[in-house]
């Protein structure tokens, strides 16, 4: 083995950054990625030949994050894809407005109340009922790409 | 509807007519489709009614409605199977007569699917009553199927005869036998008692009905009546033959030199094809062989032959199939039906029938241009099966003996020339679509893998006359030939489906190892046959460089590489394979390891290899896919040739006098790549490939999966190669760069997996335990060093979420979870400590990626894999602090997720959402019971109760914590429920004590779930949670006996549940057997649950019991249920112990309880 001390690089101030290239090769089902400029989930990778004697390529079947839209695309395997940076937080929710805004409370104590509920009938009762039942309710907050939406709620109950 | 039931003794004309209209009616709306459910109940009702046998037989008397008659007759079997028990014997026996009669004389009129339902309807009420009838009942139905058989009233009757004989054959035959709901026990009686005392009768009355009409098939020239009676007697006989024989007296394993030395009655052979060898014993010798039948049926097919030509026959016709069927049936005749007289008369029985097949496929060509012209194949398929039979009855050298006495060649270069045949056809005709040539090119394959495949337990090949094999290497190089061909024309089309794709490659799999059976039974000729192809592909590579494109040439190296393979080596199946018999005894002559053909052939394919170092070369010739098939041959040559173990001791066993002359090129051949030889260099040139295919070829994961799970796994099996490997600088580069190089942190995680328990396991190589552990720990000291420094640091919260770092902390997880894997009592320290540093950082990492599924579920599995491999090596304190790290780890999952909802607009991320929590909680499951192991297996050397563990108590308290995330509705994932209930059962049944502390909360869920497992339908399941609630309650009731409280509140009901658990299950067991469909496996497993719950619940069985026989009307059921439940409790001299012996007897009243009442109570 080498004695030479080796620690790995992070790149940990060029957190910035939107998106980041990755080798398609590396790129795993339930990771993400960008297909047509859109945030999406994989929830399908297979790989094939160009040809018999041919390099591979990879399939990737995604879904948009935000719209649930399925996209597809193919990408040579040693090609790089851009995988975006989804960040999820956690707020408590304080509020629900009647124009559907939703009024959450940050880590720092300030309100955060620029963010609309789901337009999706389901997904609005989900988050309606809870509230109306008088649960303590934290709401997750994925954002990605310039784009946030509210993706999982939980009840943590009085403790 | 009760209308249809008798009602006793008078049921008027009025009544009858009326239920039959009902039933017709509702037949022509089914077939008319107007409210089928409606009708479909109607018949139903019928045959559900009670003892409704005289409307069914009025309405199989007088409808004229075929299908009404058709539903009459299932309805009698329905209700009469059902109420068999209390019919009388009376009543049994005249519903059998009435169904024999009805269809005896109705022959000529009833439609052909009904005459099958009322005669299999008599055989299966035969069967039902076969144990009570005595013989002389018995008798008097069979006088009356003989009389017919005979032919007495007539060729209709006599095919009914026949035909009732073949339902009742299969019917008890195990295979096809209906269920009737008894147990396994009487199936195998009525088997035994039909096998030994009627089954040679019935095939002498077969014979006797098909030789009397034979004559008169002969001499009519047209089809007649009699044909149909024919053909179901040799349906019949064939029938017979299939039957699996087991009282064959002699034939058990006695002294298997005995009989002859040129029959085998091995049986490993015939389970290696789907031929069956038909093994009758002695007793069937004179029906079968001594009175001339073969050559009778042999004349009949003959002449039969001779008539295709003419109307109403040809080759597929039912009479030609049945007789070519029954021919091949023949052949696999074995056993000790023939006497022991050296196998000569089974050698002439065998001679007799393969001079009638002969016909069928001899000459070859002839026959098979015939077959592309537009003849039935379907003759020269059935002779083919027929060698195929003959092969596995015989060995190679009377096999090929066989024919050499009307020919002036052996049976094995007919079989040779044939496939040849085939072969050439299939090479013409190239096509995707499932041919004739397909067909038989599997069957006649896997006529020579019989005779190839190794017949003694010492690994010898079987020996081939010379002239076989001359036959073999022509055989040989044709199909090498047709391969090539294959694979160049498919270079043409690639746009290969993957699934079909992996279907054909395991198909392939198997097709080539019987090619390479053909090939090592003559060496001699074929390997350097093979040396020369493949120097020429590579000769036409060079010269085409750049001027042509080289794809064809490249698969049929492909092709050349995988078939080299296979004919060199053996797959190892997990074991080390030898050389192959046949390759080291060969060679005798040559002496000089240099010159021996398969180190020529090796060297070449291995230089080869090497030239994919080149940059050049790979861009220009290696092809992801050429590389491919480079790794895969370079696994498994090196797996069998690559320093061998035996190079030391290679003289044993053997001491024939040739093989004594060959032990020289042996040994030149085994040393040659041995540790003192080329071995060292092979095996660098090796790791040297592998490192390149993992670094230059960017994403190509098959061919890098291939290198590590295969060649590189399968060098660090060896000890003896690890040793080399650990002192290589090949080997160190390759460990430098897996864990520095970037291009390494590419691989697909299971290659990352793979490469580090790899590069773990090659530790073994070392001197000792602390060289080892000083590797392993240089190996992954970087690794967790990041993860700590990763998890240290200040803005871990917004750095963790960068995809960068995700892929790099999914990487390194991944790599210690293949470390963990590879843990070996040699390196358990050091994989141990590698845990022990990353705990902290997996708690923190857990809570930061708590959002992102799958750093959770490779930190879950890491640490399952982890505590798996380390648990029972560890000491008190150590098992202290792991099992305190695992509840942690437990908590802090469980309170991210409890109570979390996603949501989401797509239906497939939610569904996958739902994945990802099953497979982590699978994985927490997984946990759970590798802790539990520690209390089974225990290598410590103190206990662990010193340091005050208690791994009862942690489970439990595991299950406190994991429980509440278990929904229904992630039971239904049939692992995860799998996993849950073998845990709960464990638990249940080792700990039963500790239940008795859960709060009732966490109590409820549990057994919510058990009863939900009641009701599961995969029967093991079932089992499992049977084994709970037995543990469960027989715990309670010993502890109750002994004065203690037992489950105390839990059994007694509290609060929303005002009934006990005990009663809960005592009802719904009860209801399940009683009333609900089960497998009849079950029942053994129910009646050790239900005999404790009873005991613990009494008061409650006997009130159950009585409200079940108040709920009766009819009173001589009312009093059957009765003394039926008596006798559950009281037969057999049962008593209120839990031992064995009282479990036992509680079984076999259960048994006969359910006999008794189910039938009745599930009607009404």
């Amino acid at each position: 083995m080498s004695d030479e001390e080796h620690h790995f690089e992070s790149k940990a101030d060029a957190g910035a950054s939107k998106t980041y290239p990755q080798q398609a090769g590396t790129i795993r089902k339930n990771g993400y990625i960008v297909i047509k400029n859109r945030p999406c989930k994989v929830v399908e990778v297979s790989t094939s030949k160009t040809g018999k004697h041919g390099h591979a390529k990879c399939h990737f079947v995604g879904i948009d994050i935000f719209t649930a839209k399925k996209l597809e695309d193919i990408v040579p395997s040693s090609h790089n894809c851009d995988v975006p940076h989804v960040n999820r937080t956690d707020y408590q929710l304080i509020d629900i407005s009647e124009d559907g805004f939703v009024s959450l409370l940050t880590e720092n104590g300030n309100t955060k109340d620029d963010l609309r509920l789901p337009t999706d009938e389901n997904l609005l009762t989900q988050i309606k009922d809870g509230f109306a039942e008088g649960k303590d309710l934290v709401v997750t907050v994925m954002s990605a790409m310039g784009e946030e939406q509210i993706c999982a709620l939980k009840d943590i109950g009085p403790k | 509807m009760q209308g249809f039931s008798d009602g006793g003794a008078g049921a008027d004309l009025a009544l009858l007519q009326s239920t039959m209209h009902t039933i017709e009616v509702a037949c022509s709306s089914i077939q008319m489709h107007i409210n089928p459910t409606a009708a479909e109940a109607t018949i139903l009702s019928l045959s559900q009614s009670p003892q409704p046998y005289k409307a069914c037989q009025y309405i199989l008397e007088n409808s004229q409605v075929a299908n009404a008659r058709f539903q009459a007759a299932a309805a009698i079997q329905d209700a009469a199977i059902r109420e068999w028990g209390f019919l009388s014997i009376e009543d049994r026996r005249s519903l059998i007569s009435f169904c024999l009669c009805f269809v005896m004389q109705h022959a000529s009129l009833l439609e052909g699917y009904v005459q099958a339902k009322v005669s299999s309807v008599a055989a299966q009420l035969m069967k039902r009553g076969w144990l009570d009838f005595t013989a002389a009942e018995k008798e008097a139905f069979f006088y009356q199927v003989n009389q017919a058989i005979l032919g007495a009233h007539g060729v209709d009757v006599q095919f009914i005869g026949v035909h009732f004989l073949e339902s009742l054959v299969s019917e008890f035959s195990p295979s096809t036998s209906s269920a009737m709901g008894l147990p396994r026990e009487f199936h195998e009686q009525c088997r035994t008692s039909l096998e030994l005392n009627y089954l040679k009768t019935f095939y002498c009355w077969a014979r006797d009905a098909a030789l009397s009409v034979t004559n008169k098939i002969i001499e009519s020239d047209a089809a007649i009546p009699e044909v149909k009676v024919c053909t179901a007697a040799l349906c019949l006989m064939l029938l017979i033959l299939n039957w699996e024989f087991r009282h064959d007296a002699n034939s058990m394993k006695a002294g298997i030199n005995v009989f002859s030395a040129g029959v085998r009655h091995d049986n490993a052979s015939s389970k290696r094809s789907e031929c069956v060898l038909v093994q009758p014993g002695p007793a069937w010798c004179d029906a079968l062989i001594s009175n001339g039948h073969v050559g009778w049926l042999l004349g009949l097919y003959a002449a039969l032959r001779q008539k295709f030509s003419r109307e109403g026959y040809w080759l597929d016709c039912p009479i030609a199939v049945s007789a070519r069927k029954l021919i091949v049936q023949f052949c696999s005749l074995t056993g000790t039906i023939f006497p022991s007289d050296n196998g000569k008369m089974q050698e002439n029985h065998l001679l007799q029938l393969l001079s009638g097949i002969l016909q069928w496929i001899d000459p070859p060509g002839a026959v098979s241009k015939a077959i592309e012209e537009g003849k039935s194949e379907s003759e020269m398929l059935d002779g083919c099966r027929a060698l195929l039979s003959i092969a596995t009855v015989t060995t190679p050298f009377v096999f090929d003996q066989l024919l050499k006495s009307i020919r002036p060649f052996g049976t094995l270069t007919l079989l040779s020339t044939l496939m040849c045949e085939v072969v050439k056809v299939l090479m013409t005709n190239n096509t995707d679509e499932e041919t004739w040539s397909w067909e038989a090119r599997d069957i006649l394959l896997d006529t020579w893998t019989i005779l190839l495949v190794p017949m003694d337990g010492n690994g010898g090949d079987a020996l081939l006359p010379p002239e076989g094999k001359h036959a073999a290497a022509n055989l040989f190089s044709m199909i090498v030939e047709s391969e090539l061909k294959v694979a160049s024309a498919s270079v043409a089309n690639d746009d290969v489906d993957s699934d079909y794709l992996q279907a054909s490659i395991s198909a392939m799999d198997e097709r080539l190892s019987s090619y390479a059976l053909i090939a090592r039974a003559a060496v001699d000729v074929t390997i350097p046959l093979l040396t020369g192809l493949f120097s020429e592909c590579v000769a036409q590579l060079h010269q085409g460089r750049g001027i042509m494109d080289p794809t064809e040439t490249l698969e049929e190296l492909y092709s050349l590489l995988l078939i080299t393979g296979h004919v060199l080596a053996d797959e190892g199946d997990g074991e080390t394979p030898l050389v192959p018999t046949a390759i080291q005894t060969h060679f005798a002559d040559i002496v000089e390891a240099e010159n021996h053909p398969v180190v020529i052939l090796s060297g070449s394919i291995i230089r080869f290899a090497e030239q994919s170092m080149d940059q050049e070369m790979r861009v220009t010739v290696f092809s992801p896919r050429l590389m491919e098939a480079v790794i895969w041959f370079l696994a498994r040559w090196s797996h069998t040739y690559l320093m061998p173990l035996e190079e030391a001791n290679c003289h044993l066993s053997h001491d024939y006098e040739h093989q004594r002359q060959s032990i020289h090129s042996r040994k030149a051949l085994l040393s040659f790549f041995g540790e003192h030889n080329q071995g060292q260099i092979v095996l660098n040139i090796i790791v040297h490939i592998s490192m390149m295919t993992l670094m230059s070829y960017p994403g190509e994961k098959d061919l890098q999966g291939l290198t590590c799970h295969h060649l590189l796994h399968t060098l660090v099996r060896r000890k003896n190669i690890c040793h080399r490997l650990v002192s290589m600088d090949s080997w160190r580069d390759l460990a430098n760069a897996f864990t520095n190089e970037k291009s390494f942190f590419l691989l697909s995680s299971a290659n990352q997996r793979s490469l580090a328990q790899t590069l773990v396991l090659s530790a073994s190589g070392l001197r000792n335990s602390e060289a080892s552990n000083r590797y392993v720990r240089g190996l992954m000291v970087h690794m967790t060093t990041y993860l700590v420094e990763l998890s240290n640091k200040n803005d871990l919260k917004s750095v963790s979420q960068q995809p960068d770092i995700i892929m790099s902390v999914s990487c390194l997880l991944e790599r210690l979870r293949g470390a963990a894997s590879a843990a070996e009592p040699r390196t358990q320290r050091s994989i141990y400590e590698m845990g022990i540093s990353v705990m902290n950082p997996v708690l923190i990492l857990l809570e930061v990626y708590k959002h992102e599924s799958a750093v959770v579920y490779l930190l879950l599995k890491f640490i399952v894999d982890w505590v798996d491999g380390q648990i029972s090596y560890l000491e008190a304190q150590e098992t202290a602090s792991v099992i305190d790290f695992c509840m942690r780890l437990l908590q802090l999952y469980s309170s991210q997720n409890i109570g979390k909802i996603s949501v989401s607009l797509s239906s497939t991320l939610l569904s996958e959402a739902k994945t990802e929590k099953y497979k982590d909680l699978r994985a927490l499951l997984q946990l759970l019971s590798s802790l539990c192991s520690k209390d089974l297996v225990d290598f410590s050397s103190d206990s662990i109760e010193v340091a005050g563990t208690n791994i009862s108590q942690v489970v439990y308290f595991g299950l406190h914590i994991v429980t509440p995330l278990i929904s229904l509705e992630l039971l239904k994932y049939p692992k995860l429920c799998h996993d849950y209930f073998s845990l709960l059962s464990h638990i249940l049944e080792v700990y039963p004590e500790t239940l008795a502390q859960l709060n009732s909360e966490a109590f409820a869920h549990i057994l919510g779930t058990l009863d939900f497992g009641l009701h599961h339908q995969d029967a093991e399941v079932v089992n499992m949670c049977l084994g709970a609630l037995r543990a469960l309650a027989s715990y309670h009731y010993r502890e109750m006996c002994a004065g203690k409280t037992g489950l105390g509140s839990h059994a007694a009901g509290q609060g929303n549940l005002p009934e006990g658990i005990f009663s809960r299950f005592l009802r719904s067991l009860l209801q399940l057997l009683l009333f609900e469909d089960y497998s009849p496996d079950l029942v053994g497993a129910a009646a050790d649950a239900l005999l404790p719950l009873i005991l613990c619940e009494q008061g409650l069985y006997q009130r159950l019991g009585n409200e079940l026989i108040e709920r009766q009307a009819n009173s001589t059921l009312k009093s059957r249920l009765a003394n039926a439940l008596h006798s559950l409790t009281s037969s057999n001299h049962l008593s209120s112990t839990l031992d064995r012996v009282n479990y036992q007897r509680f079984r076999k009243n259960l048994n006969s309880f359910l006999i008794e009442v189910r039938g009745f109570l599930r009607t009404m």
